[in-house]
């Protein structure tokens, strides 16, 4: 079978010494800096970016999606230890991964998540090596027209998907796109919008929006409102789950797992819906709703297994379509950018071992987690009671040297400074940053291929609309739009993102 | 700011913190048809640079304005006060730190950008934030200076790199 070829060529490449201990070294220092409260993966990656410069792009990808799922257990680990949930996917880990860890049993739930996220990752890596041929023919199938319409679908959901009034999400999407026509217009070479600064003339890095909104926006709003950090006191009890934890665990997790995986596709950010849809299917399954909340295993073990699926499936847009649906993938992009690799349907062709090396050291990855965090979690611990006055200047002078070495720059810090009081603008004012992040993110190809369109149809709009697979996409795209405005949907929306 | 007290002279406005965010985003869409003001629109056959900021930002006004009047009929949120202290420190610190970087290396602004950060919170004692902004830069250096062996400035002043 054709899969299993690719696979093993993966297996050969992820498995050589080096690729293995960039590897393991990813998913460590991942999870170092994962666990620190208040900086989730998107901040974490921005800041380890430096780390994987020497490295060969395979290496460095392989490094990445390391760093990504460190970050991922990391934040998950802070929310079941100390109950602050470090990004909006482990806010339901939170729920009933605390109140596990404060009956004696952070250690099972710890467990649970480490080995549901394992199974997930397991069956998730399957779906990618699966739909990653097909998928990548369909996109070459996909005109200018095609890509700019799915990009809008992509935009509409994440409005569908964003938390508060779906009105202020669509401003931070358009917002988003704005800021990303900053910089040399491609076309013409014309600045656009540089407010005469040299440094913008390059466009904004996407890496000082991602700091300063989640890096140092989020300081600044831990300084003001220290989070009670209800660090787990005692023992942590033991690490495996019994037989019968386990079976208890096994039905949410694969539930989780496939909710998670099928979310994760999603243009636009479906990822970060994965947890709560999971949390509610598995609470209205239940035959005793009422201990969710208290301590449930399934509450721990469904949620994290759709978010550790999600965050893998995220890869197939990017992968095959070359669109990232969400921030960390756009990250991923600028780490591709900077080894020459575009990201896109070619890369599966152009260079096989690197696909498939990846999508195997995903795999590898998911698996050292679980062993290097099981025995590592007294050490994370430990590093919880440090106290935020020395935590927190210790992260920005993480985010500081990490963002000047991403382009050995000064101009970058400025500019991240800049984006860290717009983040804290926006907290003030209610607006919810994810999805002008999002915006950014898609901004410049939406235009591209929107221009790209109307000159192959001569300037007709409708002509570019009306193919019918973009005509399809819009729609889709309008009928969310609609949705996400009606007032009762936004109700029911609320109320899961609120249990 | 008066609340409405369903008298004859209630207050115009409901949500004071969306006519502050509209009006926030009226200036971002006026900024941005300001700075596009030179760029060519173009044709929808031939697409000029100006075409995606004018419309973004076009459109965004036009978001300000419904924000603008759902401001003045649906009830919300009270102006947030800001909290300056954290925001001048914390901010002064990395932009500190951005000056100091290529002058003075990170020997020194790596400490310098750990000390200001400090005064940001009302918890922080100053000796051992000091002590530990060394030891933290010091960790720094040896990350990613030596084990990565990334281009960061250490002490041009001393060592001449």
């Amino acid at each position: 079978m054709d899969i299993f070829s690719n696979l093993s060529l993966g297996f050969t490449v992820a498995l050589s010494m080096q690729n293995l201990m960039l590897c393991f070294i990813g998913c460590l220092v991942g999870t170092l800096i994962g666990v620190l409260p208040g900086v989730g993966p998107i901040a974490t990656i921005a800041m380890l970016l430096p780390l994987t410069f020497k490295v060969d792009p395979t290496g460095a990808l392989i490094m990445l999606a390391g760093i990504y799922y460190g970050a991922q257990y990391g934040g998950s680990t802070t929310a079941i230890l100390i109950n602050i949930p470090g990004e909006a996917t482990s806010v339901v880990t939170a729920l009933d991964g605390h109140a596990m860890a404060k009956k004696g049993r952070a250690g099972v739930a710890l467990g649970i998540a480490a080995i549901g996220s394992f199974i997930a990752g397991t069956i998730a890596t399957l779906a990618i090596a699966l739909l990653g041929k097909p998928l990548t023919g369909l996109a070459l199938l996909f005109g200018p027209a095609e890509y700019f319409a799915l990009m809008i679908l992509g935009l509409a959901l994440a409005v569908a998907l964003a938390r508060g009034p779906a009105l202020k999400a669509i401003i931070m999407i358009v917002l988003g796109v704005l800021l990303s026509t900053v910089g040399t217009d491609l076309d013409t070479g014309e600045e656009r919008l540089t407010l005469g600064l040299v440094g913008l003339s390059d466009g904004i890095d996407f890496a000082t929006i991602a700091m300063g909104i989640f890096g140092l926006a989020e300081i600044l709003k831990n300084i003001e409102a220290p989070e009670a950090r209800d660090v787990v006191k005692g023992s942590i009890g033991r690490l495996l789950p019994s037989w019968l934890d386990f079976r208890r665990a096994l039905k949410p997790v694969l539930r989780g797992t496939l909710l998670g995986s099928g979310l994760g596709i999603l243009p636009g950010n479906g990822a970060v819906i994965a947890p709560f849809a999971s949390y509610t299917l598995e609470k209205k399954l239940s035959k005793n709703p009422s201990e969710f909340g208290n301590g449930a295993i399934e509450g721990v073990a469904g949620p994290e297994s759709a978010n550790n699926a999600a965050a893998q499936t995220a890869f197939i847009p990017l992968l095959t379509l070359g669109i990232p649906p969400n921030a960390v993938m756009a990250l991923m992009i600028g780490a591709m950018t900077i080894h020459g690799i575009i990201p896109g349907p070619l890369v599966m062709t152009k260079s096989p071992d690197l696909f498939w090396g990846m999508i195997a050291s995903m795999w590898i990855g998911n698996l050292m987690l679980v062993v290097i965090n099981l025995p590592l979690i007294g050490i994370w611990v430990r590093l919880l009671k440090v106290p935020y006055r020395l935590m927190y200047p210790a992260i920005l002078l993480f985010c500081a040297i990490g963002i000047y070495s991403i382009n050995n720059n000064p101009g970058d810090v400025y500019v991240t400074a800049f984006f860290g009081l717009l983040g804290y603008l926006f907290y003030k004012l209610g607006f919810e940053p994810a999805p002008m992040l999002l915006g950014f993110v898609l901004g410049k190809l939406l235009e591209q291929k929107l221009r790209q369109a109307l000159t192959l149809a001569d300037g007709d709009m409708l002509a570019v609309i009306g193919r019918p697979t973009a005509a399809v996409f819009l729609v889709a795209a309008l009928i969310v739009i609609a949705v996400s405005l009606s007032p009762t949907i936004t109700r029911k929306r609320d109320e899961v993102l609120a249990e | 700011m008066r609340t409405n007290m369903g008298t004859e002279t209630p207050s115009a406005v409901r949500s004071p913190s969306d006519l502050a965010g509209s009006l926030f985003l009226f200036f971002v869409a006026g900024i941005a048809l300001w700075q596009a003001d030179g760029l060519t629109f173009g044709t929808l056959e031939a697409v000029g640079p100006g075409f995606m900021p004018i419309s973004l930002a076009v459109l965004l006004a036009g978001l300000a304005a419904l924000l603008f009047v759902s401001s003045l009929r649906r009830n919300g949120e009270a102006l947030a006060a800001w909290s300056l202290r954290p925001l001048v420190f914390v901010l002064g610190a990395f932009i500190v730190f951005g000056l100091a970087l290529r002058p003075l290396g990170l020997s020194v602004a790596g400490p310098l950008a750990v000390i200001l950060a400090g005064f940001a919170s009302n918890e922080t004692r100053f000796f051992e934030t000091a002590a530990f902004g060394i030891a933290m830069t010091a960790a720094c250096i040896g990350l990613f200076k030596y084990a990565l062996n990334l281009p960061i400035p250490l002490a041009p002043w001393l060592l001449g790199y």
